[in-house]
């Protein structure tokens, strides 16, 4: 069942994990400072990445000349620390990708250029990093570019554009690692990627999205599924390439559109940029599931001109243990000191991030060095200090006005966007993000009661961990505000639907079409219930509808399969699922649904391959492993089935099945002690399994422990007295 | 000719030195030996370089400043110090950025040691006087940038204009607000 879900977003973003090489102490007091010796190491490390021909930097710094020649001016912007650009204060959070200069480098480059910029012997220094003049990382996968090329003035303020690139193949791909090729990468600021689920931005801009979109930050809808942003996809100029950690590949599926947001600056003469984006698939899907959480206080921020110090502040508090794994602290102009910081538990706070003069033209995603540990019941908080006097050079009016909060670079914002992994999930517990979530809607709606996406966030949330009635009292708060809100009923029916009542169900999803015939995902859904109830020849007429509407929709050539199956045809149902594995490939229900029938028509091999498939996108999931088991046993590969069940188990101690299952096969393979001791398992755990009783009795008899086996045989008889096998067994062991 | 350029220019600089040489160059490589046409009210030179990014976002306002006082007499030069911005490099940069005005390549920099001027972008205001010209202003455009990397959004005070009117009108010419923001000119003495 689906569930619907707006998602308001600022900025998402990915630092990249530059390697920080490690510093090297260098005795600077024994011999004179030298191009050769210490300061082309410091400036290939720190300053190269953009100062290279090509680079985001003004000016080559890769030879000798060259930076002999900017000797003054290299003094003079370390010496300030304008170079290299990096806003955090040292000590208050590790971050992977520093790149403040250290002291010593700092008294170091004094001594070099106060002495006469000595070259020293060229043998002594490093060789110059080289840099590839397109892809850094060889030709990507796929390469996305914007429609129209895009001409910046030749001056004037900043410009904040949104440039949209639909993804345009028809499977699903998971993407480890992205660059952005800005052509003019001088004029590019910084730029984060935002991925629109539902082309939802293309679609409020019809006319004119092919040239861009002006704005600083959207709001987008996310979609049908709970999926929140889970990663940082930020660009500036020293780091062009986003490799993603092993494990965590962010997914793009059909439909799907990628927003290039761009802070651009005027250079002195027009700039027509075509701007493109290089993706690098991953072979599998993710195995880590981070999520994006976000501090704000939009609200409160209405800032009276002249003031000095105005503070808005936020907190939450976690409800699982995470990693956070990265940072985004975001304001505008009048921004000037942005702290983030975590009380513990233990009441100890541990600092995530301080900028103690904040530049919005040097803002940045920071990743943590090691991921850090944050307890459930860690409060997070934020701290935001603005200044809207003439003393703030930034301040876009002149004279200062009021400042509400707002998307145009004229107004302010307060946001802080953590990045973080759920860890110490216990087994079968729901996806920690859902908790995640309806703590952060939760404290939306403290500060914004009528937040009515945070309301919709917050129903769906607790739908999806099956808290049934909080979900449909939330969902009929928004009703009574907004009654025709197709979403909203959409999202109550398939509450009520989960909570066991299909009629109410079905009744929203009716009135829900009869205010958008088109609307794919009330069909959708009012299908499922048909299907969930076995009429499947009326939810196959509803998905066919649906798929006129919609026709690259997967989940709903997934239905149709479903309901084909459930009518006998095998075959239609089969070339449905294979409809919806083109259009994904790890579509987890087509695969799972093409094992079964594999399985059905004796093909149990094939059904292995199929399941495999299954359960590597979706390795928790119980049933899936018990049906590769099958599969397996059937394939004649006993030894892997009762690996697999034994994960399953793992997984699910508490599953009276497996262990009946797990009984089952270790006894084909003679193992009959521990088949004995799955089956009691099995039977502590459902003690009125009459069948599981019978097949106990079996076993012991077959060990020759004919008492217990007899007293397993009553027992069965006892719950069940016409089990006539538990019958034809004890009347077998009993004494003539 | 050498002769009659130097009756012709009579001023500048107080030394005799440089009569014997140009001022500077043009993109054809031809001397440039006089700064200011006759009847002209007043000379600004405005010291760019091809590389830096702030000079260079400041053609736009100096085309600007070209277009609305050239009919007053104002005459605006585009003077290149650095020893990399070769012929070659200005005229592609020159071509790029679609400058039409004066240029002069200060290929000994008697132009920025005329002016006294160590940053790209900075300008120096002359007058004519007597024979001589006389510098009346030096320094920053206008107050967009108070440091490399304190940079208001757009500038809230015009310096250079407000000199060039007080120029115009008789007036004392005020005091640059702050200093020239940019990048170093690069001595000559470097290779």
């Amino acid at each position: 069942m689906r569930f619907l879900r707006v998602f308001f977003f600022v900025a998402a973003a990915c630092a990249f994990l530059a390697a920080v090489l490690a510093h090297r102490p260098i005795r600077a007091a024994e011999s004179p400072v030298t191009w050769s010796r210490q300061i082309a190491p410091i400036v290939y490390r720190n300053c190269a990445t953009c100062h290279h021909p090509g680079g985001g930097g003004p000016f080559s710094l890769l030879s000798y000349q060259d930076a002999r020649r900017r000797a003054p001016q290299i003094l003079d912007v370390t010496q300030s620390r304008y170079m290299p650009p990096w806003l955090p204060e040292p000590g208050y959070g590790d971050f992977a990708d520093q790149r403040r200069l250290s002291n010593e480098d700092l008294a170091l480059i004094r001594k070099w250029v106060e002495s006469g910029t000595p070259e020293g012997n060229p043998a002594e220094a490093p060789p110059a990093p080289h840099y590839d003049a397109t892809w850094q990382m060889g030709k990507p996968d796929l390469i996305l570019s914007v429609e129209r090329p895009y001409t910046l003035a030749a001056s004037g303020t900043d410009v904040f554009r949104n440039f949209i690139l639909p993804y345009p193949l028809a499977q699903t791909h998971y993407i480890r690692a992205m660059e952005i090729l800005p052509a003019v990468p001088q004029i590019v600021h910084h730029a984060n990627v935002l991925i629109d689920r539902t082309a939802s931005f293309r679609r409020q801009h019809p006319g004119d999205w092919k040239n861009g979109v002006p704005g600083m930050e959207l709001e987008l809808d996310a979609g049908n599924t709970f999926d929140p942003d889970s990663h940082f996809l930020f660009w500036k100029p020293d780091t062009p390439v986003l490799v993603e950690p092993e494990g965590m590949p962010w997914r793009l599926d059909p439909g799907n559109d990628l927003i290039l947001n761009m802070h651009l600056k005027p250079s002195g003469k027009p700039e027509t940029m075509s701007a493109q984006i290089g993706l690098y698939f991953a072979s599998q899907p993710a195995t880590k599931q981070p999520m994006l959480l976000q501090l704000e206080d939009d609200r409160d921020l209405d800032i009276p001109p002249g003031v000095h110090n105005f503070v808005v502040q936020d907190q939450l508090t976690l409800p699982v243990d995470v990693d956070a794994l990265g940072i985004y602290p975001h304001a505008h102009y009048l921004g000037k000191i942005l702290e983030g910081w975590a009380t513990l538990p233990d009441g100890r706070r541990k600092w995530l991030i301080r900028i103690p003069s904040w530049d919005i033209d040097r803002q940045s995603v920071y990743r943590y060095r090691e991921p850090v540990y944050l307890p459930r019941g860690t409060v997070l908080h934020m701290r935001y200090v603005y200044d809207n006097s003439d003393d703030n050079i930034h301040n876009p009016n002149s004279p200062p006005i009021r400042v509400r909060a707002g998307n145009r670079s004229v107004d302010e914002m307060a946001h802080l966007w953590l990045q973080v992994l759920p860890v110490n999930v216990p087994p079968g517990s729901p996806d920690p993000r859902l908790l995640l979530e309806v703590a952060w809607m939760r404290r939306r709606l403290e500060k914004q009661p009528d937040d009515s996406i945070a309301g919709y966030n917050l129903a769906s949330a607790l739908a999806s961990l099956g808290r049934y009635s909080e979900a449909e009292t939330a969902y009929e708060k928004l009703l009574s505000r907004r009654p025709d809100d197709v979403r909203v009923m959409n999202g109550l029916g398939a509450a009520f639907e989960d909570a066991g009542d299909p009629e109410a169900a079905e009744r929203v999803f009716t009135q829900a079409l009869s205010i958008d015939p088109h609307g794919c995902d009330a069909r959708f859904n009012l299908a499922s219930v048909e299907v969930r109830q076995s009429h499947f020849q009326d939810a196959e007429h509803q998905l066919r509808t649906m798929l006129q509407d919609c026709p690259a929709d997967a989940a709903a050539h997934c239905g149709l399969g479903v309901a084909l199956a459930g009518e006998g045809d095998n075959a239609a149902a089969a070339s449905e699922f294979q409809s919806a594995l083109h259009m994904d490939p790890h579509n987890f229900t087509a695969l799972y649904q093409l094992g079964e029938i594999a399985i059905a028509s004796g093909q149990p091999q094939q059904a292995v391959s199929l399941l495999e498939d299954a359960s590597r996108t979706r390795p928790g999931d119980v049933d899936t492993r018990e049906r590769l088991a099958m599969a397996l046993a059937q394939s004649g590969r006993p030894d892997d089935a009762l690996a697999q069940l034994r994960e399953a188990e793992h997984l699910a101690p508490d599953n009276a099945n497996l262990h009946s299952l797990l009984s089952q096969l270790l006894a084909e393979s003679g193992q009959l002690r521990q088949a004995i001791e799955e089956q009691t398992r099995a039977l502590a755990l459902q003690p009125d399994d009459a069948d599981g009783w019978n097949n106990l009795g079996v076993l012991e008899a077959r060990t020759g422990s004919l008492d217990a086996a007899r007293t397993d045989f009553r027992r069965a008889l006892q719950l069940a007295p016409g089990h006539q096998q538990a019958r034809a067994n004890l009347d077998r062991l009993s004494p003539h | 000719m050498v002769l009659r350029a130097i009756v012709v220019l009579l001023c500048c600089v107080p030394t005799a030195a440089w009569a014997a040489q140009p001022l500077a160059t043009d993109l054809k490589g031809d001397p440039v030996n006089r700064l200011a046409a006759a009847g002209a009210r007043a000379v600004v030179l405005f010291f760019a370089a091809s590389d830096c990014p702030i000079s260079n976002r400041y053609i736009p306002e100096i085309e600007r400043l070209d277009r609305a006082y050239s009919p007053d007499g104002v005459r605006f030069w585009w003077v290149y110090p650095n020893p990399t911005d070769t012929q070659g490099v200005v005229r592609s940069h020159d071509a790029q950025f679609d400058i039409q005005g004066n240029i002069a390549l200060d290929t000994e920099q008697r132009l920025t040691h005329m002016a006294h001027a160590t940053i790209t972008p900075e300008v120096a205001i002359f007058v004519p006087s007597g024979d001589q010209l006389r510098e009346v202003y030096r320094g920053r455009i206008d107050n967009r940038y108070l440091s490399l990397g304190q940079e208001r959004p757009q500038a809230t005070r015009h310096d250079l204009e407000d000199a060039i009117r007080a120029v115009l009108a008789g007036k004392p010419v005020p005091e640059p607000g702050g200093p020239p923001v940019g990048c170093s000119i690069v001595p000559r003495s470097l290779p």
